[in-house]
Order: structure tokens, then C-alpha cells, then sequence
């Protein structure tokens, strides 16, 4: 094929365009969350509560309210409820969560069986790229663009409060207000994916480029713009190849974000498995960074 | 008030909703009688991890019509080697390389799936569809459920021992790393199970929350197994009978259940509930006021048993 129409020809019809666009602002959100989630270890926590909206969203469409606020209520809710469930017994947090998301996952797919409602169900669970509308990326844009503006504002609070949660209480940040502060940033950033990928692949969305950033760099601050450079080069790449094999739009992104990482995994020049300037015999940059890797937590 | 017998009954004179009730309870237990060892160990969320992970096996299975047993456990070990491997070579947090393996295996079942719609459905493979399981699949999960419990039933203490005490286990010359392949395996083969039941998305409920509720009403290993399978159990035979009512999500339904128990058990068990803990608490403060020594000096006395 003609490698010139392969990245033009999709963008020659408008929902190509307007699903570009959905692509690129969530990967860009969803890359962002995931340096902190890599780094603070809350890697579960966006499968909790991507999982744990699906009641909000049934209940928001009985009550007529917007889905987006009920999927967020119900996040949040979800992580509460987490705290509250492992503080008052000696049950310990993986399983609590696992209970409190299962359960709130199979609730709503009872509501969902029961009630009438116009959404499709695999559109919820796996993202419609393809039919977003010109109001669903607005209120998107809303969603992922205020969040982002929040993140990036608070970065340097956010991310002391990720690596010493102690130090950041000692020299006087509101530790509470950061936690339950990112907490909402996160329900905030799945609720604006579901239309793009749906409530199960935002997880892997909401890892893998802060994962792939976090082998290529020390410093947070590239960390942070090499992840958004790689989920939204994925993002773009991804709704591509969906166009043109005719495949599911939000796996196609997992899958391109996942193959960037094993490249980046196996030849990266620190890290790597295989460093690149190993393979093609250049010494003298050695890496003793290497065997840090290895055993660094 | 015979008419509401009658309907009550009908489900009963299905052979399908027979089938259904049957397999659900038998995978309801075996799954329950795992989840023992995972709630006290803390691996919760490997449960989770394989169900999804299985899905581009089930997938591929169907595509290529072989049995999707085997196709699952082809995935299950692939991801099992995955996150190995990229823990060992990388300086990624466990939670990450869980996440990012899972993940990614479950969107290339979601692309299979979407590039081969005719054969096969991703609702089904992710919510479960026990009430249409056809014959062949229902006797796959049957023989796995039936072969896992009556290993259990035969290791179960050795598990126990290992598990919690792995010095002593050796010392009394069990082979740990032995036994702990079989529990994987058979959780492997339990989760293949509980897909087709409860689905890829429900699968950790049924590995978890019965033996966190087990958990909260005895503090014996034996009864806490005996307690979690009978929930398990009688969970997953009630819920497959319920759903027969609202027309599907039979998973759903299960795993609704055993939430609510989980909650009941979370407020009225009888020692480490809620209220137990608050009125031993008040019981203590005035004992304390009584004796005239103050209030105790901390808190929740929820662990002073």
C-alpha cells in the first residue's frame, strides 16, 4: 500500500477525524496519570475503579443525569469505600478492592440486564472510537483538559506525595488533600476515556506509557513528556491500523502502546535487554545502570 | 399464592437451568476453596490478572475450534512467564508488570475477537454465558472443577502449611515447591472454569470474597475453608437460579450475592464485625471509667482479643 495514503486516506472521512482526536486527548490525560500511578504503585487502582463505574453509569442513565457525573460518583465511590472496608477490618487492601470492584462491576451488570437503556454494552466495556460525536469530544475535551491542567500544575506536590508521603506531611503539604486529590484525578481521567476505549482498556492505558517512561529516564519531568509522546504516537498509529484491518479501535491502541514498550524494554540504552549500541558494537558508553535495574524496587 | 410456587419452581424444570445451577456451584466452590489461600497470602490480584489474561487463549480457541481449555491455559502461561520475565529484567514495580501483562493480553483477545466476530463473542467470553453453555464446554469445566477439588480435598493442609510456614513445611519434609506449582496450576484451571461461569471480568470474585467473608467469622483454617465453600456454594447455585429470572447476567448475580454477604459478615460477625468491635469498645471504656483509670490509651480495641 501506498505509505502516503495509509496515515492520509482515513483522515479524509470526519469521524476518522473526530476519533483521532478523542485518541490523542485521552491517550495524552491517561499518560500522564499513569507516571504517577507507576511510581506511587497504584498500578491496581485504575483496574478498581475503571471496573467499579459500570453501576454509575446504569444508575446515571435511570436518574437521567449525565452518564459522566454517575460513572465519576461511582469511581470515587469505589475508592472510598476501599479506605473504609480495610480501616474498620483485618481483611487485607488487595482483597478488599478486589471484593468492592468485583461487586460493583456484577451489580451493574445486573442493573444493565434489567434496565432499558440506549447504550450498548460493549460500547461501555470496550470504548466506540469510531462514533464519537462532535458533543462527546467536547465534553471530553472539558473532562481530559481540566484534569491535565490540575496534574500539571500540581505535579511537583503530586509527586512528592507519590514517592515519601512523610516527607511531603513534614514540610507542611495537605497529604489528605493530595491523596483524595489524585484519587479524583484518576475517576476524573477514566470517566473521560470511556467513550474512547471503554472501562476495561483504560487500564492498560492508565500503565503502560508511564511504564515505558520510567525505564527510559530518571528525571520526572522527561518521564512525564516521553509518556505523553508515546501515548498519543500509539494513539495515532493504533487508530491507523484499526482503520485499515478493520479491528477494535481501543485494542489496537493497547496493542501499539504494549509493542512500544517491549521495544523499548528489550533495546532501550540504559535498560535494556539488549542495548542498542551493544548490538551494533559501539563501546564506551557502557551501563552500569544495568545492574542497578535489576534490583532497584 | 400457587401461582407465585409455580413460577418459583419453573427454573427447576429446565434441563439448561438444571445444567447451569449445577456447574455454577460445583466452580463456585472449588474457586471459594482457592480463595482461603489468596485472601490470607495477599494474592488477590493474581486472581484477577489470569482471568484476564486468558482471554486471547479462549479467544483463539474458538477461532480455530479447539477446546477452549486448552487455548486458556496456553495463555495463562504465557502470561505467567510475561510478567516473570519482565520483572526480572526490569526495574518496574510487581503491580506494573501485573497490570501491563494483563492488559495487553486482554486487548489482543478484544482485537481477535472484533477481527473474527462470527466466532466468537467477546460479551460472552467477558460476562459469562453459563444458561447457553453448550454441552462440550459445560463438560471441560465440570472435569476441571471436579479433578481441582478432589486435589484440594487431598493437599489441602499440606497447602496450608507451606503456605504459612514454609521453614517448617520443609522440615517436616513436604516438598514447598512442589506443591506450590499444583496451587497455581489449579488456580489456572479454576479461573478457566470460572470464566465460563461468572466471565473474565468476575473472575476475581469468586477467587476472593468468599473467603474474606469466611475470614471475618472464624479464626480456624479448616472452618474458615468450610465456611467460604459453602458460601461459594450456595452463592453461585442461588445466583444461577436468580438470574434465570432476569433473563441473564448470571454472573453478575453471583457475584452480587456474595458481596452482600460480604457486607452482612463486614457489620454482624460475631467477633470481628463492626458492631462487635464498637460495643467491645464501649464495654472497655466503662470498665476503664469504672475502675476510675480513664479512657485506653488508643483507639480501635477491635484487636485486643
Amino acid at each position: 500500500m501506498d505509505p502516503i495514503a495509509f496515515f492520509v486516506e482515513p483522515f479524509a472521512y470526519d469521524f476518522m477525524q473526530r476519533a483521532l482526536g478523542m485518541s490523542l486527548l485521552v491517550a495524552a490525560v491517561c499518560a500522564v496519570l499513569s507516571c504517577y500511578l507507576v511510581l506511587k504503585g497504584w498500578s491496581l487502582m485504575g483496574d478498581a475503579i475503571s471496573h467499579a463505574v459500570l453501576p454509575g453509569i446504569v444508575i446515571a442513565f435511570v436518574l437521567g443525569i449525565p452518564l459522566a457525573i454517575g460513572a465519576f460518583v461511582a469511581g470515587l465511590a469505589c475508592a472510598l469505600m476501599t479506605g473504609y472496608l480495610k480501616y474498620n477490618s483485618r481483611v487485607k487492601e488487595d482483597t478488599v478492592m478486589g471484593i468492592v470492584f468485583s461487586g460493583m462491576f456484577g451489580f451493574g451488570l445486573v442493573l444493565f440486564t434489567k434496565v432499558e437503556t440506549d447504550q450498548h454494552l460493549n460500547h461501555i466495556l470496550f470504548g466506540n472510537v469510531l462514533g464519537v460525536t462532535a458533543g462527546d469530544l467536547l465534553e471530553t475535551a472539558i473532562i481530559a483538559g481540566g484534569t491535565l491542567l490540575v496534574v500539571l500544575a500540581k505535579r511537583r506536590d503530586l509527586l512528592l506525595y507519590c514517592f515519601d508521603p512523610n516527607h511531603a506531611r513534614a514540610i507542611g503539604l495537605p497529604v489528605n488533600l493530595l491523596h483524595y486529590g489524585l484519587l479524583i484525578l484518576l475517576s476524573l481521567t477514566i470517566v473521560s476515556s470511556i467513550k474512547a476505549v471503554g472501562i476495561i482498556l483504560v487500564i492498560a492505558m492508565l500503565i503502560a506509557p508511564g511504564a515505558t517512561a520510567y525505564i527510559l529516564t530518571d528525571r520526572f519531568e522527561r518521564m512525564l513528556l516521553i509518556a505523553v509522546a508515546v501515548a498519543c504516537g500509539s494513539a495515532a498509529l493504533g487508530t491507523l491500523i484499526s482503520f485499515h484491518i478493520d479491528g477494535a479501535t481501543g485494542a489496537c491502541i493497547v496493542l501499539t502502546q504494549a509493542f512500544v514498550f517491549l521495544i523499548v524494554f528489550l533495546f532501550s540504552p540504559k535498560r535494556g535487554l539488549w542495548p542498542l549500541h551493544k548490538i551494533f558494537g559501539r563501546e564506551g558508553s557502557g551501563s552500569p545502570e544495568q545492574v542497578r535495574g535489576a534490583d532497584a524496587p | 399464592m400457587s401461582d407465585i410456587l409455580t413460577e418459583l419452581v419453573v427454573p427447576f424444570s429446565y434441563d439448561y437451568m438444571w445444567k447451569a445451577m449445577w456447574v455454577s456451584a460445583l466452580v463456585g466452590a472449588v474457586c471459594a476453596f482457592l480463595s482461603c489461600y489468596l485472601m490470607l497470602k495477599g494474592w488477590s490480584l493474581m486472581g484477577d490478572a489470569l482471568g484476564h489474561s486468558i482471554v486471547p487463549g479462549v479467544a483463539g480457541a474458538y477461532i480455530i475450534g479447539a477446546p477452549f481449555a486448552a487455548g486458556a491455559f496456553f495463555a495463562g502461561i504465557l502470561a505467567a512467564l510475561g510478567m516473570a520475565f519482565v520483572k526480572a529484567h526490569s526495574r518496574l514495580r510487581e503491580d506494573a508488570t501485573i497490570g501491563l501483562v494483563f492488559t495487553t493480553l486482554f486487548a489482543l483477545g478484544v482485537l481477535m475477537a472484533s477481527l473474527h466476530p462470527t466466532s466468537v463473542s467477546i460479551q460472552t467470553i467477558v460476562l459469562g454465558n453459563i444458561l447457553a453453555i453448550p454441552d462440550s464446554d459445560a463438560t471441560q469445566v465440570v472435569v476441571i472443577a471436579a479433578v481441582s477439588l478432589a486435589v484440594l480435598a487431598f493437599i489441602w493442609k499440606d497447602l496450608m502449611v507451606t503456605f504459612f510456614d514454609e521453614t517448617y513445611a520443609r522440615s517436616i519434609g513436604l516438598r514447598t515447591r512442589m506443591l506450590k506449582v499444583v496451587f497455581f496450576t489449579l488456580l489456572s484451571a479454576c479461573t478457566v472454569a470460572a470464566l465460563q461461569t461468572v466471565g473474565a471480568c468476575l473472575v476475581i470474585a469468586l477467587v476472593v470474597t468468599p473467603g474474606a467473608t469466611a475470614y471475618l467469622l472464624t479464626d480456624r483454617f479448616d472452618r474458615l475453608i468450610a465456611i467460604a465453600v459453602g458460601i461459594g456454594t450456595v452463592t453461585s447455585f442461588v445466583g444461577a437460579y436468580l438470574s434465570y429470572f432476569i433473563d441473564g447476567a448470571t454472573g453478575g448475580v453471583i457475584v452480587t450475592l456474595q458481596t452482600l454477604l460480604f457486607l452482612a459478615a463486614f457489620y454482624l460477625a460475631p467477633k470481628h464485625g463492626v458492631i462487635a468491635a464498637r460495643r467491645k469498645a464501649r464495654v472497655v471504656r466503662d470498665d476503664n471509667l469504672r475502675k476510675g483509670s480513664g479512657l485506653p490509651e488508643s483507639g480501635p480495641v477491635q484487636e485486643s482479643a
